[in-house]
This record gives C-alpha cells, structure tokens and sequence, in this order.
C-alpha cells in the first residue's frame, strides 16, 4: 500500500481567519473553507468538477509560504495557518476582475444572463465601477450548435463547460482552442448530446439555448423546484415559470428548466422536454361522471408508471375498494423480476444506486442501452470511468457509439441468450456460495452456454482479470432482461450474484417511477373485457395528453413523489395549474374518508416496502450550499433479511433471434409521450439501423417500411444510422401517442417482419 | 561564459555601457550569443531576465516583441484570466508607447498588471513574462521615457528587419533528452483528459506505455517542486494516458493528424525496430514519409523487448506502442532481415537517407583471471536476457527456468541490465542470487533507481558492495566458484575524490554455478562497411555532431546506442526524433538544416532551464510525492506479472495537481 492512502483522509486541523477548524487530509482549502462557511470568491470553481484553476480568485495566504496559494486545488496540510482576506489579496483579486472586464461587452441589458451573472456580481463585490483595461478588439464570431448557442466575446474562459462536458456528461464535445487572448471554447458537434448542462454551468452569457434567448429576464422567473419527470434518475430541476404575456394576462408558461448545476446535472430531455402540459381546461362535469361510470362498470384499470407514487397509492386505494383490476405490464415484469431478486439475495430491495456506481472502480451493465434507457446512469457510469478509472464492461446485443470511450470491454451477446449469459457471468464471478448453488455451477455446460451466447470464455477470463484490482463493483441490470421468457431464473442468478461476490446491484427501473408502482401496486397479468385506460389505451381513457375521454393533469401539474433509481423518494412541485379533474376526486367518489388533495397520499405510501410516515409539505427541496440533495427521503432498506435458498432452473434451450430483428429503444433525449410533446427535443421517429440491417430487411435508406408484428403492422421511415452496428435494427415508440402496439409489450427484442411500401 | 553589452540574468548585473567592446565584462552563463553558424543574436529575453549583446538594440521594441511572443506562440496559454488577458494588455501597451502614443501611466498599468500575473497566474510562463519586461522598463527607463515624452514612434518600430524566435520550455522537458511537453500531458491528467495527456506525450515521445514505465526519468531532477517539497512522478503520469487508451482500446491519438503519405518515390532506412528505429518511423510516418524499417529478430522492439523483462514492462504494452507506430499508412517493417555490411551497401544505395539505429548488444567481460567466454556457468548478460524474454514473451526457445532452477547465480554489474539479470533469476528459480558490485549501496541507487533497488532486495537478491571478482574457477571447463576481492573506500586526505582500495586478506570464494557479466555492453559494428572509413567515438560508436545526427559519410545517420554507446530508451527516442525531423528536409534539399525549435531547444539546453537553488513561491510545501501500490513480494517473485500497479485515478490526479506548471518563453532577436 502507498504511503499516500494511508495519509488520505487522516484528520487534520487548520487556522482560517484566525479560527481552528477540523478537516481530512485529501480536501482542499477551499473545500474545508466552504465546510465553514467561510467565504473565498471564485469565478471558475464547479464543485461536481475536479478543480480547473483558471481564475486564480481563490488565492490566499498560508503562513510561512511565500506568494499566494491557490486554494481550490492545494489540499490542507495539517497545521496550516490560512489568511483569506487582507487588502494584498483584495486588491489582486480586484485586479483579476479588472481584467476579466477588458473588452467584455455591456450589453447586460440583453443579456440573458443579466441578474443572476457572476461577472457582474463579482464587479460589485469587488467594488469596480469602469473598465479600467482595454485590447484591441476582437472579431469573434457569435457560434450556433444545435439548440445551443455561444458568444465567445462574452466568455471569460473559466472552462467549466468543458470540464462538465467531458467529466460528467462524458461526451468531450467542448474543448479549448488555446492562443493567448484568441483562445476560445469550440465544440466538436459529432459528439455533442445536445444535453445543455454547459449552458446551466456557464457563469456569464456566453453559452445560452437559442430558445430561450430573449425570452425571459433572470428575475422574472419564479423557480419551482420539482423532480424530472421523464426517466428513474429524478434529477433535481427547477421549472422556471413566468406570466405568459398581454394576451394571457392570468396564464404562466416555463421558460426554461434549470438545475443546481454546482452538484448535479441534467440531460437534454430534462432541460428541454419541459412543454408536456395538459392545456385542457376547466372541469368537464359530464366527462367526470362518465369517467366515475365507467370505473364502475370495468374489470381493470390499465397504466403506466410516468405516475407518482400519490396517484399509485389512488389507484390501489381504488383497487382495494372496488376490487378492480390494476394492470401496468412495465411496473409488473420489474415487480416480478425485483420480488425474485430479493428473494434469492435475501436483500429487501436491490443495493446499488447512481451514487454507487459513480464511486465504483468496476462496473457490468447488460440489458440496457443506457444512454438512451437513463442519462443519469449514463453520467453516473462516465464519472466512474473518469475519476476512479473504472473497468466498464458492456454487455448488450448492440454497441453503442455513445459508450465506446467509457467501457473497457463491450461483450456482444445473441438476442434472445440473456439467460445463458447472465449464468455464465454468474459462474464466473461467484467463487463461494452454498453447496447445491455450486453443484448447479458446476453442471453448468460453460462451452454450451459459451457457443450460444456468444460470449467467449475468454472475454469472461479477461473481464475477471480486470477486476482483480477492483475494490467497488456494480452489476447493472436493465429492462431487456424484466420482459424475458426466463425473467424469473435470470432473476435469481442476478440475486445470487449480489448474495455471493461483492458487487452491488442496480435494477434500472425502466419508467419514472417503476420502483414506485411495483412497490405500492399489487398488479394483475391481462386486462378483462372492459378497461379503464389511465394515459393508457381503454375503453374509457383518463390522460393527461390532451386527448381522451377525461382530462387530468400531467406530471408537470401536479404534486407528489417518484420513487428513483437510488432508492429514494423524490418530491415534485407543480409548475403550471390545472383547473380541472384529478385522481383523488375519482377515487374520492368511492370512499367514505375522503382525502382533500392527492398529496394526503405522501404519508400513507406503504411502510412495508421502506416508505415513511412523512407528510408532503415536510419534505426538503433542492440542494443545500454543502451539495446535500435535501428531496424527499431514502426509502427503509435492509440486506441479509432471510437466507431462503432458491431454485435455479437448468438453463436448457436457448432460444436466440434470426431473422430481421427490432429493439424497442427511443431516440436521444426521447421517453414518452411527454418527450414526445416537447417542441425543444428532436423528434426523430423513424426505424433506424446500418447499412448491414437494410441489407438483410431488403430496404434502403428513406424508404417507408411496414413492420409487421403479430397482428399489427406500424409504417414508418427507416434511416441508416451509421452509429448502429449490427444487424439489429432500433425501433422507437414514444410518438405512439394512445396507440396500444405490441412491440411496446414485454422482451424488447422482436422478430418482424419488414416491407416496403411501393411509392 | 558570454560576451554581452548588457545582462540581467538570472540576477547577475552585467552593464557595459559606456565600456568599449573589448573591455567588456562578460556574463557567467552559456547565453545564445551565437543563433547559428550563420548569424550572431542581437539579444536574448527570457524568464529570469535578458541580454544584449549589441549595442544599438532597441529596447522598447525588444520588450513589445517579447510580450506579442506571448501571445502569438505560446499556444499553451490563455487557460489563466492573468495570463490570457494581462498578457494582451502588456502588448498592448508596449505597443502605444512603442507607436509613439503612451502615457506615464500606461508605465504604471504594465507595472500594476505585473503585479498581478507575477503572483496569480496558473504558469510560470504567466509568472514569468512579466520578469525581463519590468527589467527593461527599469534598466533602460530612458527609451521608454523619450518616446512617451516626444510622442514619437520608436525608430526601428516600422522596421522589420529583425527575426524574433520564441520557444517554450521546462526545465522537465529541457531536461528530458527528447523534450516531452511534460507539464502538458501532466495537464491532460490532471484535467482527466487523458486523450489530450496522450497527444501531449507523443509531441516528442511515441514510446509512452515504455517511458511511462521503464524510464529512469532525468526530468525528475529538474523538477522546480523539489526545491520545494520533492519531485513530482513525472515518469508515471505518463502511462495514465497510454493506458486509457488501451484499456479502451480506442483509436491512437496522434499530436497531430498524420499527414497524407508523399508518395513522391523519397524513402528512408532504418536499420533495427528498436526505440531509435521506431521513433524516427512515427515522427517520418507523421509527415506521410515512406520508411523502411529492418529488423534482424523476428520480433519488434529491440532491446527494450528482448531485453526488459516482463513484469518491468509487459509485451502486450509495448505491443501497442509498436502498432501505434506500425499503423501509419508509409511505415513498413521487414522482420527477420539482418542487415550485414553488404547489405547496408545495398541498402543506403537505394534509399535517400538511412539511419542506423541499433543497438549495443555484445555483452563486455569482466576483466579478471581465468575468464572464457566457452566456459560452462559463463553467461553474458544479453544472451540471458534474450533467452528469458524470448520464451516468456513470445514462446521462442526453451525456459531458462531449466538452467536455473536450484542454482547459484552472480552477477557483476550495478546497472539497469544487473537488475534485470538478478530480479530474472529470482523468477527463473535460482537458489541463491548474488550482485556483486564494486561501489556502494548510494550509488548503485543513483545509476538506476530506488524502487528498482527495493524491489530487488525485497524479491532476495543478495547485494555485496564494494568487491569485484578476482578470478573464475572452473572444474573441467565448469564455473564452480570465484574469488571476489573486498574493497574500501579511502578519502583522499587532499580533499579530491576518496579511492577504491583493496582490503589485503579480505579475499573470499562464493561457490556458484553461473556468472553474469553485465558490467557493459559494445556495439557489434561488423554491420559497418570498412571502406567507408566511419569516424568512431572512442568508446567504440559512430560519431556525430550531437544536432543533426549525421555520421562521417553522407546521407547515413545513426542514433541511439550505436550513436551514444548504451544509454537510456528516452536517449535513443530523442536522438532518433531529432534525426528523423533533419532527414524528413535532408531528402529534398541535401541540408542539415535544423528548425528554429531545434536550434532554440539546443540553446536552451546549453544555458541550463533548471536553477536548483530558486525559491519557489506560490505553492504548498509538505504535499507528499504519490506513491503507486506494487505487487506484494510473495505473489511477484515466482512470475512475470508486472510489479508496478500504476497509480489509482485518485493518487493520478493528486499526483498532477503537485505539478507547477513550469513553462517558460524565452526568445532571441537576430
């Protein structure tokens, strides 16, 4: 072991401003200052960054050290006697600003910036009144890349754009074109997500939405703090919400979505996918009362999980009352899959999250296509490759261009041999379990399994030696693997990976809030004869899309709690009123102790699956100054609770794909039928494959194909997309609008078959 | 020693004015009075100061140009506000007062904007421009003064009959025999852009995954942070980026994007793939220049590859550097093809240049009584070397493990090779391994390296000090011991250097079944043609001047250890890049030109960038030197897995956060 490791984290004691504080070895002085509420400016510091030391505001004075200290980056040493103010570093700070200023234009009065700058709060606080310095000017180039836009005049090259984009966004889109005065940021467009965290960290104008330019002065908007909607991660945001203008003189409308960019980020879909609104308006009566009429005479409530954890409990309320059937495939295929999981690893739920996975040194993920599945995972997994330089093996039947400088090793599976591969894996990687579970390891047909997959042993010897050094594995698992034929054994061979080795385990909720349906539902198999659609397709269909036989409001209208990915409940605030009908008046109309807002529901979600007794309006918003995500609480969960031993089955027939094969998967930044909505996000909704894929499907790029699937048959455009390798084409569904296509339903993997339509 | 009208560096006043040119009083450092055999320097400006050495030079402009070579060439710049923005405002200011429209108080601002870059910028460079520019305001306060006063533009201002050559250096990179942009691929790992860290190394340095494992680093010594605390792990940091990319397995990133191949019929030799060969390939390769290169053995890489064991630096590493190089579109390597004098007759007759680029592989003796190469136990180190490597490395012959299983190995030497030899026969399952050597424990430390000395011992290799063999004993032709001398250290009573002197009756056997010499190693020079009559270096290797790499007959180069004798890899790639960049002009116009960055690297070289006795200023003193976890003993003696894990990505980047970022300009007007 290196000397360092054992110095690292030491507790040491440091002077600032004359008082005696605690910190570890391993922080730095700004770190320890800020811990304190002690004050040193900055204009370049990103917490969520390693730090970037191109502002030099933060210098102070360490006695016995000649010149001024950089204190984002030099860690504390033990004894250490800081200064953090006096009138030298006043005055070279003052300075620094003074040159910050040159040739920045004023145009503050434009600016979208303008109100909540850095630069010109530091001009204030550092007392300068007049651009004392100023060069020769410039003709820089105002830049347009994709929805952002960039004035380099206005940048005051702090690169934290940069450090976002490649160490926690992970594309390395934006870089630095160095050259003195001339050096500029530039954007490498092919590899930029579009994702617009760099506008959120941009301390001064220079990086905006081209949307949003113009439209709203800082101050106007009111910020209400919520929870994004549109996959697990719950990232924390904040819906910017202004009067809609002289036409609308009561409406609001958001202007923007924004985030506490210090600590966290967002992903395109969460920035921009924010217009989903259900614009209906007013309480329709006689829509109410067929809604009420047509719960009462149906067999089953169909759903999805883009719903809180309030309106589940109003949905099983409802269920317990009139006995009604629940049904929402999604939350139940994870529920059966998250049941047997626990059930095998003795855990009451499963023990990863985001936050372990950013801090692992080794990393699986198979059955997911993460960047599009969850950005937040995305993110979670690239800081684990960048700051702890983690082994990321990916496993999936498709690469995935967007991950290749993040894995270290890409296993490519057979559609359909999810099982086998996940017992080979197991077998690998458990070295001591129970005596029958390593007779079934045993008998394990490696060379079988290895033949059918595709997985070759030696990928699995390479893997297990890459990890030897490893100290924080996670195994990711994804939504392929909880509509497959074999969910259940795959299920316990996951769970028995979590009992047996070190890893922790992360089942990716495949919906917003999954976790939260599957924990507070109990849900049935099919839909009887008469369904009740809620945004789902029915005979009578509650939505929150503006179609539909009753309008509610949409997740951006309501309040209530998600359950993340992490575990977590996470609470959401309504950004935009609605005036109509809810849930909770439905279900309302069938009980004798009647609940006045749904948000009554946050205090009685189940405390048997880990939810606490904790009223809505006792729950935290956004980030503390420390970078404590104070939303809502962490679910009760306990591991080891039973040491139940399970039965595999023999892994016998595995069934893989031929044929012309689709993988149900959205496009960049798209989810739902809310992303879907969204006037900001791309809305690409064609069939896309390589050029391989169209090959064997017979089409060319530009064609308008059938796809035929069971009884059904969907047309759409088909694209070459030479970021798809393989034969396996990507089919999306979030334009499906209240479509009820077969595709959506269980394995995402689907053999069909493809024709072109004659022009 | 320098002749100078006037200089200020590195704090020693030296002021002729007034003083006729033969009286003048010279300057104590090696300055660049001389540019190139063609021209003389009118002045030199650089981070501790400047020099004239005429008298006429007009200073404002001098101090203008210096402060626009900020700007225009030091592209590592504009990543600090005090930098980026102070340095424009210096020029601009210059540049009013040298147009003849300053103020007093433009003096004043350039004076307070110094102020600040010479305390906050995130570089010595912006540190640092400030230093000889305040010095010319100071010392020559009357020029500047004249024009403020008469508004007037400075004479020579619309002239521009004058050549500014800039270049930036380190006093890391200036130390490292090939000039590594060290503080930037530092920078890549600190900023985790281990891409750019990657294209940083390979400006000047296309063996990373070698030099980030196996250099003995000189730069270390000419770290700045050990006037402050100690040296940063400069040679480590630079496997972070190699190893990204492997572990990615990435496409290779290039410093810059390799030019489209000439094919215009011009094509250059090289003689041997080893680092010399390899690294003029890659830099050759880069300009889209055909090469050949010809290698004896049938695998690549030569010596580092046959003779490095393993677990110092794992094949399927240097593989990849290897490919990096062997990737580029002109590079073709013939395997198998030993080049003999007839051969290299035929060979420098058909291409427009060739450089000699093998290596020194005949392994020297001992020097004592009774030594016989044929005899049985006597093994040069190199044929050992080779056997070990080939079978572990490449399955090539048979286990030395059958020679040396249960036996007594010693070996004489004190250098890299020794260790090698000793840590190998460990692995190799000798019984007992012995290193004689004739000097102490300090210096076999300082001839290779602490960790490599510490690793040896743990593993059990037993050191004696100061003893040298006396004779070999042999039973019909078998070694079966030796008799060693024991020595002492005599300081001379005159104060001079202190004396090995042999203690009388201290005299001793070892009995052992092998002896390795690896005192040294010598060029095979058979390869040579006789007729062509090469000037040879005493010592055995063919000489050049040192800059341009060419031997005594035209249009054959040599670098590496048949240029310098046996040396360090990092030797042999700067050699051979310098080589490559004079050979890539060489074939067009038959000169031996050299770029102004080769003649300023040079210049730099000689007035020394590193000054151990600067205190250092702005910077945390007490922040240990990171240390990479290796291998216990236990596991790594019986194998060849590699010792030394590398750094964590956390002790990488606080490792990177140590380095001060040491850049410095420096320029010259001719």
């Amino acid at each position: 072991m290196s000397k360092k490791i054992e110095q690292r984290n030491r507790p040491i004691t440091v002077t600032i401003d004359n008082k005696k504080y605690q910190g570890l070895y391993g922080q730095t002085i700004l770190e320890i200052a800020r811990e304190n509420d002690i004050y040193i400016p900055t204009m370049c510091y990103l917490t969520k960054v390693s730090p970037i030391a191109s502002c030099r505001m933060c210098v102070v004075d360490v006695d016995g050290v000649d010149g001024h200290v950089l204190s984002c980056q030099e860690k504390a040493v033990d004894g250490a006697v800081i200064t953090t103010n006096n009138d030298e570093l006043f005055h070279q700070r003052q300075n620094i600003m003074k040159l910050y200023d040159v040739n920045h234009p004023l145009q503050c009065g434009v600016c979208d910036k303008s109100g909540e700058c850095d630069l010109q709060n530091k001009n204030l606080e550092f007392k300068i009144q007049s651009q004392e310095f100023a060069a020769k000017d410039l003709n820089r180039k105002k830049k347009k890349w994709g929805i952002l836009g960039y004035d380099p005049a206005l940048c005051i090259m702090c690169e934290k754009c940069v450090h976002t984009c490649n160490e926690v966004i992970g594309s390395a889109a934006l870089y630095i074109k160095p050259g003195g005065y001339k050096s500029t940021i530039d954007n490498k467009m092919s590899r930029c997500e579009q994702c617009g965290d760099c506008i959120s960290v941009c301390p001064v104008g220079a990086l905006v939405s081209n949307e949003f330019k113009y439209t709203a002065n800082a101050w106007e908007a009111d910020k209400i703090p919520a929870s994004c909607a549109h996959c697990s991660s719950g990232c924390s945001q904040y819906y910017n919400v202004k009067h809609a203008g002289s036409n609308d003189p009561y409406g609001k409308i958001i202007t923007r979505v924004t985030n506490d960019f210090e600590f966290s980020s967002l992903c395109g879909a969460g920035r921009f996918g924010f217009g989903f609104e259900n614009k209906a308006s007013g309480k329709d009566k006689k829509a109410f009362k067929n809604a009420i009429e047509a719960v009462k005479s149906s067999d089953s409530i169909r759903f999805n999980s883009y719903i809180t954890n309030e309106e589940a409990k109003l949905l099983q309320t409802l269920k317990e009352k009139t006995g009604i059937k629940l049904v929402n495939e999604d939350a139940k295929n994870y529920q059966n899959f998250l049941n047997t999981y626990c059930e095998a690893s003795g855990n009451s739920l499963y023990t990863g999250s985001n936050e372990t996975i950013k801090t692992s040194d080794a990393i699986v993920m198979i059955g997911t296509r993460i960047s599009r599945d969850n950005p937040g995972t995305k993110y979670a997994v690239n800081i684990a490759t960048k700051k702890r330089r983690a082994q990321f093996v990916y496993m999936h039947p498709i690469d995935d261009i967007a991950l290749q400088n993040k894995y270290t090793q890409f296993i490519k599976y057979e559609v359909g041999s999810e099982e086998g591969v996940i017992a080979l894996l197991a077998s690998y990687l458990i070295k001591e379990a129970s005596a029958e579970y390593k007779d079934y390891f045993e008998d394990l047909d490696i060379g079988y399994l290895s033949g059918e997959t595709s997985v070759g042993e030696e990928e699995l010897e390479l893997l297990e030696q890459r990890f030897v050094k490893a100290k924080n594995k996670t195994l990711i698992i994804g939504e392929d693997l909880y509509g497959h034929s074999q969910a259940e054994n795959i299920a316990k061979l996951v769970g028995l990976i979590d009992k047996y080795t070190d890893f922790d385990v992360v089942l990716i909720p495949s919906q917003t809030n999954t976790l939260g349906v599957s924990l507070i539902c109990t849900l049935g198999e099919d839909t009887g004869s008469k369904v009740v659609g809620y945004n789902e397709v029915g005979d009578f269909i509650i939505s929150d899309n503006g179609t539909g036989d009753l309008q509610v409001p949409a997740l951006n209208q309501q309040e209530g709690t998600f359950t993340s990915i992490d575990k977590r409940v996470l609470n959401t605030n309504v950004a935009l009123n609605f005036d109509g009908y809810c849930l909770n008046d439905i279900v309302n109309e069938f009980l004798e102790y009647t609940e006045e807002y749904t948000v009554d529901y946050t205090s009685q979600l189940p405390i048997n699956k880990g939810f606490k007794d904790i009223k809505f309006d006792d729950l935290k918003n956004g980030y503390d100054k420390y970078g404590n995500d104070l939303r809502g609480y962490y679910l009760t969960t306990s591991t080891s609770v039973s040491n139940k031993e399970v039965t595999l089955d023999e892994v016998e027939d595995i069934n893989t794909y031929n044929g012309i094969v689709v993988y149900r998967c959205e496009p960049l930044h798209q989810f739902n039928k809310n992303t879907a909505k969204s006037l900001l996000l791309q809305t690409n909704n064609s069939l896309r494959g390589s050029a391989a894929f169209a090959m064997a499907a017979k089409i060319k790029d530009g064609d308008t194909v059938n796809i035929i699937y069971g009884s059904q048959s969907q047309t759409k455009k088909f694209k070459i997309d030479t970021s798809i390798r393989g034969t396996v084409a990507v089919y999306p569904t979030f334009d499906d609008g209240l479509m009820d296509n077969l595709i959506s339903h269980g394995y995402r993997f689907k053999q069909v078959q493809i024709e072109r339509q004659e022009a | 020693m320098s002749k100078v009208y006037f200089s200020s560096w590195q704090g020693e006043l030296i002021d002729n004015r007034g003083v006729k040119a033969d009286d003048w009083q010279e300057a104590s450092a090696k300055l660049p009075v001389q540019y190139d055999k063609e021209n003389s320097t009118k002045a030199f400006v650089g981070w501790d100061g400047f020099a004239l050495f005429e008298n006429d030079v007009d200073v404002v402009k001098l101090a203008l140009n210096y402060a626009r070579q900020y700007q225009e060439y030091s592209e590592a710049c504009g990543r600090c506000t005090p930098g980026r923005w102070g340095g424009q405002i210096l020029y601009d200011m210059l540049d009013k007062i040298a147009r003849g429209e300053g103020a007093f108080d433009d003096l004043a601002h350039i004076k307070e904007i110094s102020s600040t870059m010479t305390t906050t910028s995130k570089c010595e460079i912006g540190k640092t421009v400030p230093v000889p520019i305040l010095g010319m305001i100071e010392h020559f306060e009357e020029q500047f003064i004249t024009l403020i006063k008469t508004q007037t533009k400075s004479p020579w201002y619309d002239q521009d009959d004058e050549k500014y050559i800039a270049n930036v250096t380190a006093p890391c990179s200036d130390m490292c025999p090939t000039h590594v942009d060290i503080p930037g691929y530092i920078e890549g790992v600190r900023d985790l852009n281990f891409e750019e860290s990657l294209a940083s190394t390979r400006g000047a340095m296309p063996l990373a995954h070698v030099c980030g494992r196996v250099c003995p680093h000189p730069c270390e010594d000419a770290c700045r942070r050990k006037n402050l605390d100690e040296a940063v792990s400069i040679m480590e940091l630079k496997r972070i980026g190699a190893d990204y990319e492997t572990d990615h397995g990435l496409e290779w990133f290039h410093p810059v994007k390799p030019k489209k191949p000439r094919n215009d019929g011009k094509k250059i030799a090289l003689i041997g793939a080893g680092p010399a060969g390899l690294t003029a390939a890659y830099y050759l390769g880069l300009e889209g220049i055909a090469c050949t290169i010809f290698e004896e053995l049938p695998v690549l890489g030569g010596e580092v590859a046959v003779g490095v064991p393993e677990y110092r630096m794992p094949i399927d590493k240097y593989n990849k550097d290897i490919q990096l190089v062997e990737d580029l579109p002109t590079v073709e390597i013939i395997r198998n093809h030993r080049v003999d004098a007839n051969r290299l007759k035929e060979i420098v007759e058909e291409f427009d240049a060739t450089m000699l680029g093998f290596g020194a592989r005949l392994s020297k003796a001992i020097r004592c009584a009774n030594e016989n190469t044929e005899m049985k136990g006597y093994w040069g180190a190199i044929e050992m070397l080779d056997k070990v490597n080939l079978w572990h490395k490449y399955q090539i012959g048979s286990p030395a493990m059958e020679d040396l299983k249960g036996k007594t190995v010693v070996c004489v030497g004190g250098g890299f090779t020794s260790m090698d030899v000793v840590r190998c026969s460990i692995r190799e399952g000798a019984k007992r391994v012995v290193m004689l050597y004739r000097r102490d424990e300090k210096t076999i430390i300082r001839n290779t390296t602490l960790e490599e000395y510490t690793e040896a011992v743990e593993e059990g290799v037993e050191f004696i000090f100061h003893s040298a063999i006396q004779e070999l004993i042999d039973e019909d032709g078998q070694l079966t011991s030796l008799i060693v001398n024991k020595y002492e250290l005599v300081p001379d009573p005159g104060g001079g250097r202190a004396q090995l002197v042999k203690i009388e009756g201290a005299d001793f056997e070892i009995e052992c079944d092998f002896v390795i010499p690896a005192v040294s190693q010598a060029c095979d020079l058979q390869i040579l043609p006789k007729e062509w009559e090469l000037t040879m270096t005493s010592w055995g290797t063919l000489q050049t001047n040192g800059k341009d790499y060419m031997t005594s007959k035209e249009g054959l180069f040599a670098a590496g250890d048949c240029e310098y004798g046996p040396m360090t890899i990092v030797n042999a790639v700067g050699q051979a890049r310098r080589a490559a960049s004079v050979m890539s002009r060489y074939i067009y116009d038959g000169k031996l030109d050299l770029t102004d960055a080769e003649i300023m690297e040079d210049h730099m070289n000689r007035l020394k960038v590193f000054n151990k006795n600067e205190k250092i200023k702005g910077w945390m003193p007490g922040l240990p030197r990171e240390e990479s976890e290796k291998v216990e003993t236990e596991i790594r003696k019986n194998n060849n897995v590699e010792v030394n894990l590398g750094f964590t990505a956390q002790e990488a980047q606080d490792e990177a956060q140590r380095c001060m970022r040491c850049y410095y300009l420096s320029m010259v007007a001719v």
